[in-house]
């Protein structure tokens, strides 16, 4: 077990773009972090530094307090699963399993005493003389986790390990892998672009786009507090909506408070400061509303006591998923998706009008797309 | 129903259509290779009776095929092991690594393999005569490198270039060098292709004969198809005798052939490596 810290590290190919740019980041002992972000963000670049395997350009990265940057993988005491697995074809599965091994001088009895272990834990023990190719992908699967429990390494690097499984077998094994996490107890970086498996594994999530780390926290701080309008639409499905409308101050008597609103849309922002939001007066901002803080309906009380918003718009489209229904309104041309009860009596094309709490609110700068605090 | 088997009697007929035209001539070199020359111009086509098994013992002793199948071997054998050895680390390297002038390399490989090797016969005699290399089997087998070299890496780096890059990576993870990788990864998934490249040089250079010709003058350096030759003479040409020599010189590629036939398959028909 060891702790991993990144200090701004970055990487670039030949004289191009950067690849990752200035990445800052502190994997604690026993941690599960996982990277997260679409493809093409730098996720899996930064992932194979980690693991030595790509040369680093500028920055510092420590393995257990050690600097490793120029430390070949070899001596790095990591081990790494693939997306496509990588088990070498030409071996059986219990010389896929021994093969890092052997070369580390373990003695021979050890060896086998640590395969067969593993075996019996991941269920290989039938399956120890079969080669690869004779395997279903989820057992693949197994044997390359199989390769790296066995090892025994201070850091376990995952590559989007599940994203070739069917969606059952993905279940299973990333439930595998939590078990498999407590039970060793070791630090874990896990590279996805799936925001379930983030959400579902992690200790803590490190948003990344563009080569650059854009926030890290636990899944649910990322999820109900983004960053910004990347991290607002990229964890959560349907993704976050987002409005522009204009920002207002109103009074009422209970005091100033802000808002912003056209004619289909009233958003009170009830959160902020009147004074955090004057220089925003007039102006377009960018308002967050996750799918299901929106309920069919006006709202029950009236917009000026500040705590619900409304909007108004037309059904485009009805989702019925069973356990809940996504509807998807045309609020005067942009679109908004609610998740809603299964039992929903609304018709394409109707008119409808959907509410939800001020306390749901998320407020973007419009220039920057940063999120503005909540202050209350 | 019916078209299936008709398309299976189909095929069928011409598996067997194709085994006969490539078995036939192989059993007439066979038959005649137990006749005398003068039983062959007899009847052409007739069953050896009584079959001159002495024949062969008159080849491999009195004519000295023993000398120029030990020549053909040692030159061969050679040569193809180093061929195979360096053309899978020449081809490992374009395949995988990236530096500066890869492709370059690359090309100017390409570009010998179109090249006729006759246009250079004169140069590699000269050559070969400069360094004292002429009536040598060190020179000859320097050749048959430098001929074979070129093809063999072209063809196992289009495979080497399809084993996904994660195995390399994962063997770097596991704790493995790139020495170690490359004999311990590269050369058993690359062994289809290998095979095909043994099978294919070793049946291109038993074969060779121009060069064997004219690089080697002294008798007792001969290769098996430069002393076929000599059964021939301006006047008469001693058939039985050189069916005999044929069927002397033909038995390893054979034997090479069963020995690597499954991995030459195997090569052929690899789609992805997986």
């Amino acid at each position: 077990m060891a702790t991993v810290q990144l200090e701004s590290v970055s990487k670039s190919y030949g004289n191009g773009p950067l690849a990752v740019d200035s990445v800052d980041l502190s994997i604690a002992d026993g941690e599960f972090m996982v990277l997260l972000g679409p493809s093409g963000c730098g996720k899996s670049t930064t992932l194979r530094m980690i693991a030595g395997i790509e040369s680093i350009t500028s920055g510092q990265l420590s393995i257990d307090g050690r600097v490793v940057n120029n430390v070949p993988a070899r001596d790095r005491d990591i081990a790494m699963v693939f997306q496509s697995y990588a088990l070498y074809p030409h071996m059986t599965v219990a010389d896929n399993l021994a093969f890092g091994l052997r070369r580390r001088s373990v003695p021979k009895p050890e060896i086998a005493r640590r395969v067969r272990e593993v075996s019996d834990l991941l269920g290989l023990a039938p399956y120890l003389a079969r080669k690869p190719s004779a395997l279903s992908g989820g057992q693949r699967q197994r044997v390359a986790l199989g390769r790296a429990m066995v090892r025994e390494p201070q850091v376990f690097l995952f590559d989007e390990p599940l994203s070739n499984l069917d969606a059952a077998l993905r279940v299973n094994t990333r439930n595998e892998l939590i078990r498999q996490h407590h039970r060793l107890g070791s630090t874990m970086i896990y590279v996805t672009h799936d925001q379930v498996e983030a959400m579902t594994m992690g200790n803590r999530v490190c948003v990344m786009n563009a080569g650059r780390v854009v926030q890290i926290g636990s899944p649910l701080e990322v999820y109900w507090n983004p960053a910004d309008t990347f991290v607002a639409r990229f964890l959560g499905s349907p993704p976050m909506n987002l409005l522009e409308l204009p920002a207002s101050t109103a009074t009422s008597g209970t005091g100033d408070w802000c808002r912003a609103s056209n004619e289909n849309a009233t958003v009170p922002l009830t959160l902020w400061h009147p004074a955090t939001l004057a220089p925003y007066a007039g102006k377009q901002m960018i308002i967050g509303v996750r799918a299901e803080d929106l309920r069919l309906g006006p709202p029950a009380e009236t917009t000026s006591t500040g705590r619900l918003g409304w909007l108004h718009g037309r059904i485009d489209a009805i989702e019925p998923l069973g356990a809940e229904t996504l509807v998807l309104v045309s609020a005067n041309g942009t679109e908004v998706t609610a998740r809603l009860g299964r039992d929903v009596s609304a018709r394409v094309g109707e008119a409808v009008t959907l509410s939800f709490d001020a306390a749901a609110v998320h407020l973007f700068d419009p220039v920057t797309t940063k999120a503005i605090a909540r202050e209350r | 129903m019916v078209s299936r088997a008709l398309g299976r009697g189909g095929l069928m007929a011409i598996l067997v259509a194709y085994t006969a035209f490539a078995g036939f001539p192989f059993l007439w070199v066979g038959t005649m290779s137990l006749r005398t020359t003068t039983e062959i111009a007899y009847n052409h086509y007739g069953w050896p009776s009584p079959a001159h098994w002495a024949k062969f013992r008159a080849a491999w002793i009195d004519s000295a095929f023993n000398t120029y199948f030990t020549n053909s071997a040692t030159v061969v054998i050679g040569s193809v092991a180093v061929i195979t050895l360096v053309g899978a680390a020449a081809a490992h390297c374009l395949a995988r690594y990236r530096f500066r002038g890869n492709r370059l390399v690359y090309f100017i490989l390409f570009s010998s393999i179109i090249l006729p090797p006759q246009i250079v016969l004169i140069a590699v005699y000269q050559t070969l005569v400069e360094y004292n290399l002429y009536d040598t089997l060190w020179g000859l087998g320097l050749v048959y490198v430098s001929l074979q070299l070129p093809l063999t890496i072209y063809l196992l780096e289009g495979f080497f270039a399809r084993i996904p890059q994660d195995l390399f990576d994962a063997a770097k993870v596991d704790g493995y060098g790139d020495f170690e990788i490359f004999f311990r990864l590269v050369l058993p998934v690359g062994m289809p292709a290998i095979a095909t490249t043994v099978i294919l040089n070793f049946i291109l250079l038993w074969n060779e004969f121009l060069f064997a010709v004219v690089l080697i003058s002294d008798d007792e350096l001969r290769t098996l198809p430069v002393g076929i030759q000599r059964f021939m003479g301006d006047h008469f040409q001693d058939i039985g005798m050189i069916a005999t020599g044929v069927m002397i010189s033909v038995l390893p590629v054979i034997v090479v052939y069963a020995f690597f036939s499954e991995k030459l398959i195997q090569g052929m028909t690899a789609g992805a490596v997986k």
